[in-house]
């Protein structure tokens, strides 16, 4: 009996000490707490920024794609060629299969563009295709578009959530099956918990992806995002801790915290076409009014960069303007006198606690103005009503929301916008930006806009909306800023 | 029964149509072209009469088909079908830990009216009625998952990954969400008891030199059982209202959060979907405990 005791217990210790010089396993999979459930899968359907997180350049692909450094890179054309700035030829990368193994084909391109410039396909985009004029599939890997008119934005559009390429036999399984070209394919969606995304081994770019699978978990709840990333039920966290929890995990070696850039540019918008706020003097007084430094310590933490224009730093014409317009609470009362307010006014400012970082921020504001005798009364409202009240009515004096697109300058061009800002100089100035193809003279354009924003005041230019990616220690690869709302997993691994 | 269906689904219709957001304008969020919304709105069939949306709805939900989920493009019966292996465990596991914790310590706290034991029930359940169950659901998080490691702190793998895993997901939140609503079944229990307890028949069945545990168990508890059935329907009512909140915060995919999703996008079949599927579910419990009074007390007889 002893001697059986003996044996069993010298097999376990041997058990146990070949496990534990046994060479520790990579693991090939990760788990990523996202806080919005998409919409649907569908890229043409929707502009959730959700959907554009899971599969943007994860599942589906592009012509061309925007890189973790906010630059136009080849993709599936491997290059283009344009003499005119109005027809672009494209060459598509050969040997390039779908999901369902079928090779993709100029004939795939033609298809899915033409069916995002259909009214019937209900694109969310359609604006981004109205100068293309025809398209023409050469033979099977060359394609041509032609333009109406120059766009300056024209690659960039063909590099966005829309613009996706898919197979046109897949088309009745866009919103819940995607099929793409992408390093992953969709292995499952369990609806409200997760979406599992699987390595597709024929894809293109050899050595990508580095993960065997990622899973995709919805947890709505900040708090119990924080908790389950501490529990290590999750890797990493991209779109769901708020920056009050930036402080305590940086002190934790279990984990890395990365503060990047995004295109989020948050605005506390003030309705135009409406007094007090059609004169620009009390919108300067405003903006004059507020310390937006304070703003950005109170209720973001010190997390997030001010801003003093609508063009964000991971655009290449960005000028810093933050201080362009700074806090001068004499100056704010001074011009309110003028505008015929000496004593200030009542207002109030609708803010969606979905959001909750434009109620802190608008909290912080009230109590600013106050000083300047601007008495803002706080009205929270629900996202749904938000967008059909402020949104599309404009039914408000001031609100705050974060605007994620990136290049939307062109929403101060337009005067049936929220904002109601109507400047012709403005619109003028706009238009020709974008049929301006040289670089030189579009930056020219861009300033000249970015100072005018400035000077006009239509918006309160607050600041940029952080990215931050909390991982587990040893994962690594993530995208530092955010320049298109794409979670790219391709190039993500754990350190070995 | 039909008639209480009929008027939830009425109500439900009209409220959710009279709120202000489209859901067409949700889709789109800010980044809509208005004529691609419009084209949305005319594609989902919103822009006719109120009345015919509805007459057209109760024709396909009379036939058992309660439309397609705008945000999910999946059949509202199946959707529902697929959440509820989390939202009835979960309140049925839920009412367990009530009645299993209010029903002793309500009994408790009558059999020791006025003494230490019934203010330490009372202090107890009054922590119950005031600890909200998402506050209560963080700690357990905390306690149970960050720091002991014993339960994953939310999320559900499904009952193929084992019946173990699955209870084990659900344990957690049903405990914050069943041991906290206890509260005022704990006090409805006590009031009941205490009521019977004063009555002729017990002290007759004590002066006969009955044990207590036969007066209680026998001649009390079965005659204080009907409030204490009727507050206990009430509550699993309210607990399918929790399992909102705490499926939120176990991020569990559950009837609650597909609900409060489809609310806050709009998903107006689904909405109607569920909410006429929780009213029946109400009215079913409603109807039990109406059957249970027979059971309880024979001389309540329904013609």
């Amino acid at each position: 009996m002893r001697k059986l005791t003996c044996g069993a217990l010298a097999a376990l210790v041997t058990m146990i000490a070949a496990w534990a010089v046994a060479p520790a396993q990579t693991p090939t999979s990760l788990v990523v707490q996202t806080g919005t459930e998409p919409p649907g899968l569908d890229l043409t359907a929707t502009p959730a920024s959700a959907t554009a997180a899971v599969v943007l350049y994860n599942v589906q692909e592009c012509l061309v794609k925007v890189d973790r450094h906010g630059k136009i890179a080849p993709w599936l054309a491997e290059r283009w060629h344009t003499s005119d700035n109005r027809n672009y030829t494209f060459f598509l990368k050969r040997g390039v299969k779908f999901h369902n193994g079928r090779e993709l084909k100029a004939s795939d391109v033609k298809f899915a563009i033409e069916r995002a410039m259909d009214p019937e396909t209900k694109h969310p985009y359609p604006g981004y295709y109205a100068a293309i004029g025809d398209i023409i599939a050469k033979d099977d890997y060359t394609i041509t578009f032609s333009l109406k008119e120059p766009n300056a934005n024209f690659l960039l559009n063909m590099a966005r959530q829309g613009s996706v390429i898919y197979p046109r036999e897949a088309v009745d399984t866009l919103k819940s099956a995607p099929v793409g070209t992408g390093p992953f394919k969709v292995a499952e969606w369990v609806r409200g918990d997760r979406i599992v995304l699987a390595r597709n081994p024929d894809y293109h770019v050899k050595g990508l992806p580095k993960l065997d699978r990622v899973t995709f978990r919805f947890i709505p709840d900040p708090n119990a995002a924080l908790a389950a990333l501490k529990a290590g039920d999750i890797d990493a966290s991209i779109f769901g801790l708020g920056p009050e929890h930036v402080a305590e995990l940086q002190k934790d070696a279990r984990f890395t915290v990365t503060i990047g850039e995004t295109t989020n540019d948050v605005v506390m918008a003030m309705n135009n076409s409406k007094k007090p706020y059609s004169d620009v003097r009390v919108r300067r007084a405003i903006t004059h009014g507020i310390n937006k430094p304070e703003v950005v310590k109170g209720a973001m933490f010190g997390f997030a960069r001010v801003i003093g224009s609508n063009v964000d730093p991971l655009n290449p014409y960005f000028v810093d303007l933050a201080q362009a317009m700074p806090y001068d609470p004499a100056k704010a009362k001074q011009l309110l006198a003028e505008a015929g307010y000496p004593n200030g006014f009542d207002t109030v400012l609708k803010v969606a606690p979905q959001y909750y970082y434009t109620v802190r921020t608008g909290e912080v504001i009230a109590s600013q103005l106050q000083k300047v005798g601007v008495k803002v009364r706080i009205e929270q409202i629900e996202w749904g009503q938000w967008l059909s009240r402020v949104w599309k009515e404009a039914d408000y004096d001031l609100t705050i929301i974060g605007h994620a697109e990136a290049w939307d300058i062109a929403n101060y061009a337009n005067p049936k916008y929220y904002f109601r800002y109507d400047s012709r100089k403005f619109q003028e100035l706009f238009k020709k930006s974008e049929v301006t193809v040289d670089d030189k003279a579009r930056r020219e354009l861009y300033v000249q806009m970015e100072k005018m924003q400035v000077e006009d005041a239509p918006v309160v230019f607050l600041y940029i909306h952080p990215r931050l990616v909390v991982t587990k220690k040893g994962v690594q690869g993530f995208w530092k800023d955010l320049p298109i709302p794409s979670a790219d997993l391709s190039e993500v691994s754990w350190a070995k | 029964m039909a008639a209480t269906l009929f008027f939830v689904s009425i109500l439900v219709f009209v409220v959710i149509r009279v709120l202000p957001g489209d859901p067409a304008a949700l889709i789109f969020g800010t980044q809509g072209d208005p004529q691609a919304i419009a084209r949305l709105r005319e594609a989902m069939g919103l822009n006719r009469p109120l009345g015919v949306q509805y007459v057209d709805w109760l024709a396909h939900a009379l036939r058992g088909d309660f439309g397609v989920s705008i945000q999910y493009d999946v059949p509202v019966g199946s959707l529902i079908a697929s959440r509820l292996p989390v939202t009835l465990p979960l309140t049925l596991l839920a009412a367990f830990f009530m009645v299993t914790a209010a029903v002793p310590l309500g009994v408790f706290a009558a059999t020791h009216h006025r003494r230490a034991g019934d203010y330490l029930t009372m202090v107890i359940s009054q922590l119950g009625v005031a600890v909200p169950a998402f506050w209560a659901g963080l700690l357990l998080i905390l306690l149970f998952s960050v720091h002991l490691g014993w339960f994953r702190s939310g999320g559900f793998d499904g009952w193929s990954a084992g019946p173990w895993r699955g209870v084990r997901s659900l344990l957690l939140p049903a405990f914050a969400l069943g041991f906290f609503q206890a509260a005022v079944l704990v006090r409805a229990t006590r009031s009941a008891v205490l009521e019977v307890l004063r009555e002729e028949y017990v002290r007759t069945a004590r002066a006969k030199g009955v044990a207590e545990r036969y007066v209680l168990a026998k001649h009390t508890l079965r005659n204080a059982m009907i409030p204490i059935v009727t507050v206990a329907g009430i509550q699993l009512g309210q607990l399918i209202a929790g399992a909102i909140v705490l499926e939120s915060v176990f991020a569990l995919p559950g009837l609650g959060r597909l609900a409060l999703g489809a609310i806050a996008a709009r998903d107006l079949p689904v909405v109607q979907g569920v909410t006429l599927f929780v009213a029946g579910s109400i009215v079913f419990i409603n109807f039990t405990v109406d059957l249970l009074y027979g059971v309880l007390d024979p001389r309540i007889r329904y013609e």
